[in-house]
Parts: C-alpha cells; sequence; structure tokens
C-alpha cells in the first residue's frame, strides 16, 4: 500500500514537470532542458520562504508566481528572438540558461543540502491497512490530482484555454482573428515555469534540495513526455503514473534492472510509435 | 559549390600552426596538457559534425561512441595487452560499429524524433556498461591505469612527447574532414542535409549515405575517446553521460558547425573561457552560460560564420 502512494507522489511530481515541458513544445515548439533548472530554482526559493516566513503554504503559493515571472522574463529576452531558428539553437540557449540558473543559486545558497519541513499539520503518517502512510505524501497526490483537473479544465473547458489551444494549432489564423499570439506564447511559458515551481516546492519535504535535483529528474521527464507523446497532456498524465510507479516498484523488487527496462521500453516507444503510446497526434493540449 | 579547400585553408593552417608552437614553446606542463585536451576535443567534435553540420543529423548520442572508444581502446591495451595503434583500430571500430548499429536503430526516425532516440539509446548504453558489465568498466569507479603508448624507447609518459602523437591524430583529423567534405561523397551528404527528398530522387541512396556518415562519425569520436583515456591514463564512467553529449554540441555550435574550421574554434573557445574565466571569477560558470545565450540570438552561424562574414565584407 505504501508502495502505491510513494510511487503515486513521484508520479505526481513528474506530472507537473512533465505538463509544462509538454505545453510548452506543444505551444511554442521548444525543447525546454532548462526546465529542470527552473523546478530546482523554485525548490529553493520555496525553502527561502518557508524558512523566512515559517509556513509552507506560504511558500508553495508565492514560489510559483516568482517563477511564473521568471518565466515570462526569459521567454520575452531569450526565447523570442529565436523561435524560427533550428531546434538545436533552442536547445544551445537553454543549455545557456541552465549553467546561468545553477549558478543564481550557488551564489545564494551555496552547496549546502536544504530542506523544508512539512507542515505541522501533515506531518508525521497515518495508519491505513496496517501499514504506515506518510501523511505529506498523501497530500501530494490528492494536491498533483486536483491540479491535472485544473489544468484539463482550464485547457479544454474555458474560453483562455481555446485562445490556447487555437494559437498551438495556428498561430497566423489566431493572429488574424485578433489573438495576441505573442502574449499567448509569454504565457504558456510562465504557466510552465510556474507548474515546475509548484513541483519545486511541493518536491522540498520530499527530496532533499540540491543543486543536481533539477537534471536527475529532467531525464525522468523527458521519458514521461516522449512516452505520452511531445505535446500531449493527457498522454503526460499516463507516462507520469506509469513511470513513477515503475519507479517505486522497481526500487522495491528489482533495483538492478529497472534504469535498463524503462530505456527499453523508451526506444521501444520512440520507433514503433513517435508519436507516443497515448492518444493520436495533435498538437493540441 | 566549387571552393575546394581554399576558403577553409588559412583557417586551418593557422590552427595547425598555433598548436605546432604550443608544442615547440609551450611553458609548462599545464599549458601542454590543456592544448592536448583541446584537440582531443576537437578531434570528437570534428568527428560529430560530421554526422550533425555535413549529413544533418543532430545526434544526441555522441558521448556513447567517444566512451566506447574509451573503454575499447583501455580494455585492448590493459587486457589484451595490445599496442596502442591497435586500440586506436579497436576503438575506431567500435566507436564506429556502435554508430552503425545507433543509425540501423533509428533509420526510420529523422529531424527531432532522431536527436531523442539517440540521446536514450546512449542512455541505455552508459547504463548497462556502468551496471552490468562492472567486471569490465569498474563500475562508477572507473577504470584507473590506462597506459599511454609505447614506441621504440621514447618516453610518452612525458606529456611533452605524447603531444606530438595526439598533434599526429589531430591534423589528421582535419585533413581527413577537410578532404572528405569536398569529396564527392561529402558532396552526396551535404545534398542529403540541405534537401533528402530531391537527393533520393537524384538517385542517391539517403539510408546508406547517413549510415556511412554516422559510422565515420562514431569511429573518430572514438579514437578521440581513446586518445583522452590515454592522456588522463583513466576511464571515467562520466564520458558516457548525455552532458558530455551537450558539450560537443554546444561547442560545435559556438564554432560554426558545418565548417571545418568551426568545432575546433569551438572547442577551443569553450575550453579557454573555462580556463581563463574560472581564473578571473568565481562565478565563471553563469558567465559561461550569458556567453551561450548571447552567442545564440546574435551569432547563429557561430564564431566561424563570424569571421567568414567579416572576411567578405573586407
Amino acid at each position: 500500500m505504501s508502495t502505491i502512494i510513494i510511487g503515486l507522489s513521484i508520479a505526481m511530481l513528474l506530472f507537473l514537470l512533465s505538463a509544462g515541458l509538454t505545453l510548452i513544445f506543444g505551444m511554442l515548439g521548444i525543447i525546454n532542458f532548462a526546465h529542470g533548472a527552473l523546478y530546482m530554482l523554485g525548490a529553493y526559493l520555496a525553502y527561502q520562504l518557508s524558512a523566512s516566513t515559517g509556513s509552507f503554504w506560504v511558500a508553495l503559493c508565492v514560489a510559483p508566481l516568482l517563477l511564473a515571472v521568471t518565466g515570462a522574463l526569459i521567454e520575452r529576452s531569450m526565447l523570442r528572438p529565436i523561435y524560427d531558428r533550428p531546434h538545436e539553437f533552442q536547445l544551445l540557449a537553454t543549455f545557456g540558461l541552465i549553467l546561468v540558473l545553477e549558478e543564481f543559486v550557488r551564489i545564494m545558497w551555496g552547496l549546502q543540502l536544504r530542506s523544508i519541513a512539512p507542515p505541522p499539520s501533515l506531518s508525521g503518517s497515518v495508519n491505513f491497512f496496517d501499514t504506515d502512510i506518510s501523511k505529506y505524501r498523501l497530500f501530494v497526490v490528492l494536491f498533483g490530482a486536483a491540479m491535472v483537473g485544473l489544468l484539463f479544465f482550464g485547457i479544454e473547458r474555458t474560453s483562455l484555454g481555446l485562445i490556447l489551444r487555437a494559437s498551438s494549432n495556428n498561430a497566423i489564423m489566431a493572429e488574424m482573428l485578433g489573438v495576441k499570439v505573442s502574449a499567448v506564447r509569454t504565457g504558456i511559458f510562465a504557466l510552465g515555469a510556474a507548474l515546475a515551481g509548484i513541483g519545486g516546492a511541493v518536491a522540498g519535504p520530499m527530496l532533499p534540495i540540491q543543486l543536481q535535483m533539477g537534471s536527475t529528474i529532467i531525464l525522468d521527464c523527458f521519458i514521461v513526455v516522449i512516452i505520452g507523446g511531445l505535446g500531449n497532456i493527457r498522454g503526460a498524465v499516463a507516462g507520469a503514473l506509469l513511470i513513477g510507479m515503475t519507479r517505486a516498484y522497481g526500487q522495491q523488487y528489482a533495483a538492478e534492472w529497472i534504469d535498463i527496462a524503462t530505456y527499453t521500453v523508451l526506444v521501444a516507444t520512440l520507433l514503433l510509435r513517435p508519436q507516443g503510446l497515448f492518444g493520436v497526434r495533435l498538437r493540441t493540449a | 559549390m566549387r571552393m575546394g579547400l581554399h576558403p577553409e585553408m588559412p583557417a586551418i593552417g593557422a590552427l595547425m600552426l598555433g598548436f605546432l608552437a604550443v608544442g615547440l614553446f609551450s611553458p609548462d606542463e599545464a599549458t601542454l596538457y590543456l592544448a592536448a585536451l583541446i584537440m582531443i576535443w576537437s578531434i570528437f567534435a570534428l568527428g560529430f559534425d560530421l554526422s550533425f553540420g555535413l549529413t544533418g543529423m543532430l545526434s544526441f548520442g555522441h558521448a556513447a561512441f567517444f566512451g566506447i572508444g574509451a573503454y575499447a581502446a583501455s580494455w585492448a591495451m590493459m587486457s589484451g595487452k595490445s599496442s596502442f595503434a591497435a586500440a586506436l583500430a579497436i576503438s575506431a571500430g567500435a566507436g564506429g560499429g556502435a554508430a552503425l548499429l545507433f543509425g540501423l536503430v533509428s533509420r526510420r526516425v529523422s529531424g527531432l524524433y532522431f536527436s531523442l532516440l539517440t540521446l536514450m539509446l546512449s542512455e541505455l548504453i552508459a547504463i548497462v556498461i556502468t551496471t552490468r558489465l562492472r567486471g569490465l568498466s569498474g563500475g562508477v569507479d572507473g577504470l584507473a591505469g590506462v597506459p599511454r603508448p609505447q614506441l621504440a624507447d621514447i618516453d610518452f609518459i612525458n606529456t611533452a612527447n605524447f603531444y606530438w602523437m595526439i598533434f599526429a591524430g589531430f591534423g589528421i583529423t582535419l585533413l581527413f574532414c577537410g578532404v572528405l567534405k569536398h569529396s564527392p561523397l561529402g558532396q552526396a551528404l551535404q545534398a542529403v542535409r540541405q534537401n533528402p527528398v530531391r537527393a533520393e530522387q537524384i538517385g542517391f541512396d539517403i539510408a546508406a549515405l547517413r549510415l556511412t556518415a554516422l559510422g565515420l562519425s562514431g569511429g573518430i569520436s572514438g579514437v578521440a575517446g581513446a586518445f583522452l583515456a590515454s592522456l588522463m591514463m583513466y576511464v571515467s564512467p562520466q564520458l558516457l553521460s548525455w552532458k558530455v553529449s551537450g558539450d560537443v554540441v554546444i561547442m560545435t555550435l559556438l564554432g560554426g558547425s558545418g565548417t571545418v574550421a568551426g568545432p575546433v574554434i569551438g572547442v577551443m573557445l569553450v575550453e579557454l573561457l573555462r580556463e581563463g574565466l574560472s581564473a578571473l571569477t568565481p562565478y565563471w560558470y553563469g558567465v559561461l552560460g550569458v556567453i551561450f545565450i548571447l552567442c545564440t540570438i546574435f551569432l547563429p552561424q557561430g564564431i566561424a560564420g563570424l569571421g567568414a562574414r567579416l572576411w567578405r565584407r573586407r
């Protein structure tokens, strides 16, 4: 039972990051290598906020806002000039961004491991069918599920979501119809960064906060996004669940083989169904 | 297209003269070592650019060929007691073979999916080598005590002597890439990059050409790995990391892909910046990042492209 909760909590964390990654790819056509670095920045900001204010909840609310502002600035200054360039240039620019963000974190917080104390109401564990389950992980699962619902509702049921899908499907036509596509792009990148910030804040009490946390999770996120199909949010949910559960169960039963199995599945996916295992090939959410 | 070797000859000549001068007049061991390292990474970047700049396949898995070359050479020399020359040949074969395998697996995909597939294949290889083949690879500790070449009674443990062997390898690679680019095969590869549909219609066998380019590219990368293992006298599993693949992409792009001098200039720039900035400021890592970003926005053709533009304007 506790393995299921651990798997689900990893899955929710992966989803928060992969959703941003896949949204940014679907709507901006950019593979954001720096997404892991944004997540790390979010975790450090959340650490700072919770250390100064003493409240995890403040950190969870404010860190994503700060990340959204950072994301908007990055999109305006750095990505806007290079939308029309080949993918490798975008890769180079986001790679440079990783270096800059890591340096910033190193200057501000140094190399020490940090951690966030879970809020008092969520520390400890509950007994559930004879097993102890960490309350905080349970919270992460519920919170993640709520975020999934919110994102789907926002993208598929609101007029704002309609604008997003329109500008992604056909930017020129959307522009003709009066949509400010450039503003939409800034908004998408800010949203992706905010999701990474939420991910960082949520990860704070579960995982050690360190400089490498971004680069370790980003490969898993790529796996999720590829399995789910680039630009496909539904796929990202399924992919995150698959990888999260594999990680949790694999760790327990076949730790040696887990990575090899994951990458083999991934290579097979890319070969046989490059559009991803789930859904049809559509560049909508 | 009828330019011969001429447009790039001055740059190539200047690079060779520069490394010659460093070898002849270098003040100390540390400079020599850095220059040797730059030449080895240049061999790697030149090999990589055969696939990327020439043929238009952005592989994100070249670390695998580089690392496999390093491991293969080390195994050949340490367990097989082979000579350095034989080890170089083995590493070229191993790197090229791995590249051909990558090419066969990914023959149906192109563009972004090719990059992702090669990235994931090389991660798979890195995991297999460091966890499954622990007995051969030394696992996360790597292999220590990789020998330097033994030839007549020259002392290659002395970096000053080994330098010249690396210099020879570097020169041969530069020449090979320069000649290849302007050979009929090189022209065909460029056609595949510029317009695969048209190239196929004219009658080129695109799949075979792509495989050829990837195989050559992997072989050269493997040789670079063998040189690096012998220079450092150590093979680290870090060589297989996806960050190494990222490094070689970045160096090549910064220098200017598709040219012969570009990748070398890029490697030089990044390595010298690393050395220079780390002496100047503790925040060199971040400054390097800012330089990457600015170069992407303002120098789409890389440093070599800037040079060519200034040259023409004169």
